[in-house]
This record gives structure tokens, C-alpha cells and sequence, in this order.
């Protein structure tokens, strides 16, 4: 395991300071070489972390190439992903970091303006990063040109994070997806071009700025270069940590002290993410390129162990109940085509299953797909499939004998 | 095996979901692209509009009472590698799994569709 974003001091003693950030890392490098640094960034390979995996460079690019010096930059750590947790531990701990990363792409890009996207309920992280501010701000070595930047909290909200979602609430208060196009690069904040970043991929280009794009690639053991942050839940030691990315899910399921026995299934990506059988699982590394070609993802880095005890089917019908909830009640097909699901899992969860629930689980998890203005009945409707795939059994003895094989019970007993 | 020769129009219909309220009109007048879900909001069939029912397509545009239904140039299609996926968080696919393709037309294709009528609300 590399340590490059979580180097540095204890996580546990809380944000890095300015002289300490500075001291440890070294200065950023001259504007001569800092103009090469969309370049750099591509030939590093660097891909976005706040789930969709684009690559960074050409992101800041599309951007570049639209700005007339009046582009903005968005960082967006709204993480309102309730698996995830990465985000806001990098903002709280290494808060300079990430306000590099916001600073050279916004130069990089030609903004006049920046934000940091803090979800509310992240107050560590906000505290962290209105401190660090406040450093920045006094601070008479400073290498980059200051650039205005203002912190904004949306509401705990599942879709606020999505990307036109953060434009929209920016905008206009409202934290709900838009349709697009006109997508944010090239109509965003203020109608400006809009780069749309997440907190860790900024992170990142922080670093490759300073040590350049061979370093970057020195780490990684599959085809994706780099490092990367996960968050481990279903073991004994959940939490934040940096992977080399390639590692195996069985050497994180190691470091992360789970006890479920290789048969048990892994939830990658959250809740816009998918099951996996445990047996598959074990060896697959969390690479997003693999990961993409075996038709899973690795989303922005959730790692969440099932554990053998646990009723997939009770789960996943929690987890569509919470999907149904945080739908932005914008699109028919999210807004009907969730409930329904949420409904018809949860019937099958508690034994009260109709004839042909399980049939029109399978259907819906085909036909809600693609029906929305953002990706949220696809994230939805992903995961399910996934899990009628990994717990198929499960799901039929729950909807055909009321049974409930996890608990060895009846479905819908009390535990 | 029914024949695949439709002349391609290079259109595509693409809905903005936000706006559809699901009332339907469109699947009405061609029934042979767009169906229904069980909520009365459309599905389309995946690919471009047949040249022959684009007269139909651009009448259920207008037909649509919250403007929620396009009709879009299709971009070229790319004869090796498919184009770079747009930058953003939420790319939607707009073609949907288990959707058939564009039939050809049948003579009586015109008849009237599925049995429910779209949902108001």
C-alpha cells in the first residue's frame, strides 16, 4: 500500500496545517512548468474519483478549450453517498490538498471563480477546509494566483453530489439534476463553463503537479495507474484507506479484518454499484478499467463485505427503499418505477411477496434503466439486478417458500 | 426474419425526462418507436427514426403538450471506436435494455396501440 494523499501525520490529529502541508510536500512548481500541467495530467492517466471515472485531462481540457477566463471550478465533495466516507476524510485531514488541486485547475482552466461543494453534514471537513482558507488567505508564499473561492453546503441529499445537481444548486438554490445537455462544461455556474471535480481527483493533480506524471504511474498493478482512496465497510476495521490500485478485493478484505469466508458477496460502487459473488470477488482487483470490463465498477471506491450471515434480500430492499426516498422526484420513471420496486422488494423481503413480484423485480431492473434525467434509476436498478444475480436463491425461496435461508427462518420473523 | 433495410433518417427522438408528465400523446401517434410503461411514460425504441415514419415523429413532437419530446440529429456513427463518452457524473444512455428496435412498418400500422391510455395527472 502507497500512502501519497492520506501521507503525512495521523489522520487522527485532524487537518494539516499550511506549514506543515508546505514543509512535507515541498512548494509547487513555477508557472512555466505549470503550464504543461493538462498534458501532465493526461499522459498520468489520472482518473476521476467521484465515481464515473472519466479521465481528469480531458475533463480540464473540455473546459480550457471553452473558457474565455471566465470558467469556474466546482470541488465537489458533497459525498452524499452513504457507503462512502473517503471524501470527507481527505477534506478533514488534508484540507491544503485539496485547495492546491482547486487552484491549479482553476488556473489550468482559465476560471475566474471556484467552489468547494461540502455536503452540510460533513461539518469536519468544512470547519478544515474554512480554516485552511483562512491560511491561504494570509499567506505571502503563495505560488498560484488567488482566485475567489466560496464555500457552498447543499442539504443531505443523495442527488445533490451528481453534477448538473451541483450547478442547479449553485445556481438557484435547488439541488436537484437538470437535463442535459447543455451539460456543466459548457454551461454551468453562472452560464460560465464549469469544471465539475471531485475533492480526491484534485487531490491527486495536486501531487502530479508537483512530482509529474512518471511518478504517478510508478504505483498500480493492474492497467489503471495511481493510487486510490476506499472506503471498507463489513470487517472489523472499516474505514478510509489509500490502495495501489490493482489490489485484490481479498487483500483489502485482509487489512480491513473481515471475517466472512470467501463465499460471501462484495458490494463495489455503493449504491449505484453492484453485487459481486464472493468466489468471483476474492481475486478481482479494484482497478476501474477491469472492473468496467467485468461489468462492475469501481465507482468511487466503496468496498462494503456482506458477511455470511447477511440477508442479501433484506439489504438490497433497504437500500431501494433509500433509493425510492432519494429519488429527485423529477422523471415518471424514477419517481414511479422506484416506489415500485422499493414496494415490491420489501414485500418480498418481510415474506408477503406477490405472485409475480420476483418476476416484475427482473423486469423493472431492465426497463427503469436509461428513464431518468441523471443516472439514479440506472444506479438503482443496477444494483438490483446485480443482487438478484449473487443472491438468486435468496430471492427465490423469499418470494416462492417465505423463507429467509440467511436466518434460517421464516422470511419476515422476527430476528 | 423480417427485413432491416428502413431508410435511416440519421434522427433519433430523445424525451426530457424532467418535463414529460407522461400523457402519452406520443406513443399514440407512433406507436411503432414509442411504448408505454406501466406509469403511461415512454420507452423508446433504441436508434434512429426509419425515414419513412419521420413525418409521424415530427407529429408527435408537436403533439406533446409539455414540449418534452425531440427529434435530434444522430451523431455519425463512428466506424471503429465509438466516440469519447461526454465529461460528466450523469451520461445517460438513451437507448433502453430489452427495448425492441424499430419494426418495419406494417401495413396497419397505424391502428391504434396498446390497450390502456396514457396516465394523466
Amino acid at each position: 500500500m502507497t500512502a501519497r494523499l492520506l501521507a503525512g501525520p495521523d489522520l487522527a490529529a485532524g487537518a494539516e496545517s499550511l506549514p506543515g502541508h508546505r514543509a512535507r510536500l515541498g512548494d509547487l512548481p513555477g508557472r512555466a512548468e505549470r503550464e504543461h500541467l493538462i498534458p501532465t495530467l493526461l499522459a498520468a492517466g489520472l482518473l476521476g474519483r467521484g465515481g464515473a471515472g472519466f479521465p481528469v485531462g480531458r475533463k480540464w481540457e473540455s473546459v480550457a478549450g471553452r473558457s474565455r477566463g471566465d470558467a469556474v471550478v466546482l470541488a465537489n465533495g458533497a459525498e452524499g453517498e452513504p457507503l462512502s466516507h473517503k471524501d470527507r476524510v481527505l477534506m478533514a485531514t488534508r484540507p491544503h490538498l485539496v485547495l492546491d488541486g482547486l487552484e491549479l485547475a482553476a488556473e489550468a482552466v482559465g476560471a475566474r471563480r471556484a467552489v468547494l461543494y461540502v455536503g452540510s453534514e460533513h461539518t469536519q471537513a468544512r470547519a478544515a477546509l474554512e480554516r485552511a482558507l483562512g491560511e491561504r488567505e494570509a499567506d505571502r508564499a503563495r505560488a498560484l494566483p488567488r482566485v475567489p473561492i466560496a464555500i457552498v453546503t447543499p442539504p443531505v441529499s443523495y442527488v445533490a453530489g451528481e453534477e448538473s445537481a451541483a450547478v442547479h444548486f449553485v445556481n438557484a438554490g435547488d439541488p436537484r439534476p437538470t437535463t442535459v445537455p447543455p451539460r456543466p462544461f459548457e454551461k454551468g455556474v453562472g452560464g460560465k463553463p464549469t469544471l465539475v471535480q471531485n475533492v480526491e481527483s484534485l487531490a491527486h493533480a495536486a501531487l502530479i503537479a508537483r512530482y509529474g506524471d512518471a511518478w504517478y504511474r510508478e504505483v498500480g498493478r493492474a492497467t489503471t495507474p495511481g493510487t486510490a482512496l476506499a472506503t471498507v465497510s463489513g470487517g472489523q476495521r472499516p474505514g478510509v484507506l489509500e490502495i495501489d490500485l490493482g489490489t485484490t478485493i481479498g487483500e483489502l478484505a485482509q487489512w480491513a479484518g473481515v471475517q466472512a469466508t470467501v463465499g460471501s458477496p462484495v458490494l463495489l460502487g455503493g449504491y449505484f454499484g453492484g453485487l459481486v459473488a464472493g468466489a468471483d470477488a476474492w481475486g478481482m482487483p479494484l482497478d476501474p478499467a477491469v472492473l468496467r470490463a467485468q461489468r462492475s465498477a469501481f465507482g468511487a471506491g466503496i468496498v462494503a463485505f456482506m458477511g455470511d450471515d447477511a440477508c442479501g434480500v433484506t439489504t438490497i430492499a433497504r437500500i431501494m427503499d433509500y433509493m425510492a426516498g432519494s429519488s429527485a422526484a423529477q422523471c415518471g420513471p424514477c419517481v414511479f418505477g422506484l416506489r415500485a420496486i422499493a414496494d415490491a422488494a420489501a414485500r418480498v423481503a418481510t415474506g408477503q411477496a406477490r405472485q409475480d413480484d420476483l418476476a416484475r423485480l427482473r423486469g423493472w431492473s431492465g426497463s427503469i434503466a436509461g428513464r431518468g434525467a441523471c443516472r439514479m434509476p440506472d444506479g438503482a436498478t443496477g444494483l438490483l439486478a446485480s443482487s438478484i444475480r449473487v443472491y438468486e436463491a435468496d430471492w427465490v425461496a423469499h418470494q416462492h417458500h417465505r423463507r429467509c435461508i440467511a436466518r434460517g427462518a421464516s422470511a419476515g420473523a422476527p430476528a | 426474419m423480417s427485413s432491416r433495410i428502413a431508410l435511416d433518417s440519421g434522427l433519433r427522438l430523445e424525451v426530457d425526462r424532467i418535463a414529460c408528465d407522461g400523457y402519452g400523446a406520443c406513443a399514440e401517434l407512433l406507436p411503432e418507436g414509442i411504448d408505454l410503461d406501466e406509469w403511461g411514460y415512454p420507452i423508446i425504441a433504441p436508434g434512429n427514426v426509419p425515414l419513412a415514419l419521420v413525418d409521424m415523429a415530427r407529429r408527435a413532437v408537436d403533439a406533446c403538450p409539455v414540449l418534452a419530446l425531440r427529434l435530434v440529429k444522430s451523431p455519425a456513427p463512428a466506424p471503429t471506436a465509438p466516440p469519447p463518452p461526454a465529461p460528466v457524473l450523469a451520461s445517460r444512455p438513451d437507448r433502453t435494455e430489452g427495448t425492441p428496435p424499430w419494426p418495419p412498418r406494417p401495413a396497419s400500422a397505424k391502428a391504434k396501440r396498446g390497450p390502456e391510455p396514457g396516465r394523466r395527472r
